[in-house]
């Protein structure tokens, strides 16, 4: 009987959730609109119309050396996006326990923040040679920032009061720290990690481009060489789905598990 | 004896807040602390319930388990109520099964319906949160009790509503408490005893012992007894702060 009702909320939550995409959907196409427009104005070898980037993309889909690339950028990205989100979210919470960490580490960061990823291609080129390894090193130096910035404010601004009365009753440091900290930690996490997604995606594709390493970035830069303007638009179409689908497969569905309560006390018409 | 704050002293940045103070909770007795506002009340509950280390004496526990209910309700908003009275039992490791017993015999003693122990903590009202929290400190079982101005934010029906809960289960399951408000009506309703802490560092003023079981006095009773402590100089300071803040 649980295991029904289970089901049921799930089916309610992805009818909810798919329903909710319809917005999202009419975003886009005022995106495609003014795209179409730009293309009227300049014509086919400038920009190339919505439904040629289209073709371009499905004639791209059925090529079998492109699943080759986008499975290469893809597991770059998302090695690179783990261990930006483990190292920056683990020394970022460590620093918001520790106010001497946090002082250490925070001008650290500034610096990595500031120094801008197209030179740590450089750098990673050299130590990495031209293989995946530059890629991942440098979607974690550019993305690691943002997923500290995310660990350090939710520790930071943990609710004393709440972790005071949890104390009062005796609780160990790993029952406050999962029942007070983490549940508050993860408000902030959520929009650090779709940004440290979405820079994982992009900067992966810039730093195979630039390091002739393959993947999606490898076949960017072919398709540069060839001025084949309608394949450089598939592309870029084909990585920011991608990265629409890692925030709205896997992270979103993740922040609706985790932040039940949040949607317990909006008012009517505000749920979704 | 349940638990005795020795020779204990507090100061912040220096500046001393209560010096050289002695307090003892006997077996199933409710103390009542006042003191004008800012003379360190909630200090010292922080210091008996070991949430904060004074800077002199010592404190003396002879109790298993002890519960705090905080002027604000504390809930976890993640959690809901149910898991929320469960809380402090989790902390001392009683199962899930056991502690969501306790916590629904708990929530219905308190007054919360079985319907509302599946909401989060948003979706109660100011007074059922605070009825939570009740609930959430008497589910330890605990032997001493702390409140800090629990009730101060309540309406005056569910006030009452609240002490005459206190009363009654301290009556039934003996725990000692120590009760901080800065109404001297209150404190009369529900202590057998009651100190009240000088606001010039001075440790405790006076200690008075209230005639008749709490629940049994009638309310002209405390308010007769509220109205000739109002007159005594021990009480005076009492007053006098609040007319300070009001100035």
């Amino acid at each position: 009987m649980p295991a029904l009702r289970g089901l049921a909320a799930l089916t309610g939550w992805l009818g909810r959730y798919a329903w909710s995409a319809w917005a999202g959907v009419a975003g886009l196409f005022c995106l495609a609109a003014a795209w179409q427009a730009g293309h009227e104005f300049y014509g086919s070898f400038i920009l190339p119309s919505p439904l040629e980037t289209l073709a371009a993309l499905s004639a791209l889909i059925r090529e079998p050396s492109f699943a080759i690339a986008a499975r290469e950028t893809a597991e770059r990205s998302l090695i690179g996006f783990a261990l930006a989100v483990t190292i920056g979210t683990g020394a970022g919470a460590l620093a918001g326990y520790s106010f001497a960490a946090m002082r250490l580490m925070r001008p650290i960061v500034t610096v990595i923040l500031g120094v801008p990823p197209i030179a740590w291609v450089v750098l990673a080129l050299i130590w990495f040679g031209s293989s995946g390894g530059s890629a991942i090193m440098t979607v974690v130096v550019a993305a690691m920032p943002i997923s500290f910035a995310g660990g350090l404010e939710g520790v930071a601004t943990r609710d004393r009061a709440l972790d005071a009365m949890a104390r009062s009753f005796g609780a160990s440091i790993w029952l406050r720290f999962r029942t007070v900290t983490v549940p508050h930690l993860i408000s902030y996490l959520f929009p650090a990690w779709t940004t440290t997604a979405g820079t994982a995606w992009k900067v992966t594709v810039m730093a195979e481009l630039l390091s002739n390493s393959g993947g999606i970035g490898g076949e960017l830069a072919t398709a540069r060489a060839l001025f084949d303007v309608p394949l450089v638009m598939a592309l870029i179409v084909a990585v920011v789905t991608f990265a629409l689908a890692t925030e709205y497969v896997l992270l979103q569905p993740l922040r609706d598990r985790l932040e039940r309560w949040r949607e317990a006390g909006l008012p009517w018409g505000v749920k979704r | 004896m349940k638990l005795r704050l020795e020779g204990i002293g507090h100061a912040f940045l220096g500046r001393p807040v209560f010096e050289r103070l002695d307090l003892t909770l006997d077996v199933g007795e409710v103390v009542a602390l006042l003191g004008p506002s800012g003379c360190g009340k909630t200090t010292v509950l922080q210091i008996a319930v070991g949430l904060i280390d004074p800077l002199q004496g010592r404190v003396h526990r002879a109790y298993r388990r002890h519960a705090m209910v905080f002027q604000e309700p504390r809930l976890l908003p993640w959690m809901t109520a149910r898991d929320n009275i469960a809380y402090g039992l989790r902390a001392v490791g009683v199962t899930r099964a056991q502690g969501e017993a306790a916590a629904v015999r708990r929530a219905e003693e308190v007054g919360l319906h079985p319907r509302d122990l599946d909401k989060y903590p948003i979706e109660l009202s100011g007074g059922m949160r605070q009825r939570a929290a009740v609930a959430r400190a008497l589910a330890v079982d605990p032997d001493v009790m702390f409140f800090d101005e629990p009730f101060t934010a309540v309406d005056v029906g569910l006030k009452r509503v609240l002490q005459d809960l206190v009363i009654e289960t301290a009556a039934r399951e003996r725990f000692s408490a120590l009760f901080v408000t800065h109404d001297l009506a209150e404190a009369v309703r529900i202590a057998h005893r009651l100190v009240v802490l000088s606001g010039d560092a001075l440790g405790l003023v006076t200690s008075r012992s209230i005639e008749g079981q709490p629940g049994a006095r009638s309310d002209r009773d405390v308010f007769e007894l509220v109205e000739r402590w109002s007159r005594d100089p021990a009480f005076r300071e009492l007053f006098d702060g609040e007319r300070e803040r009001a100035a």
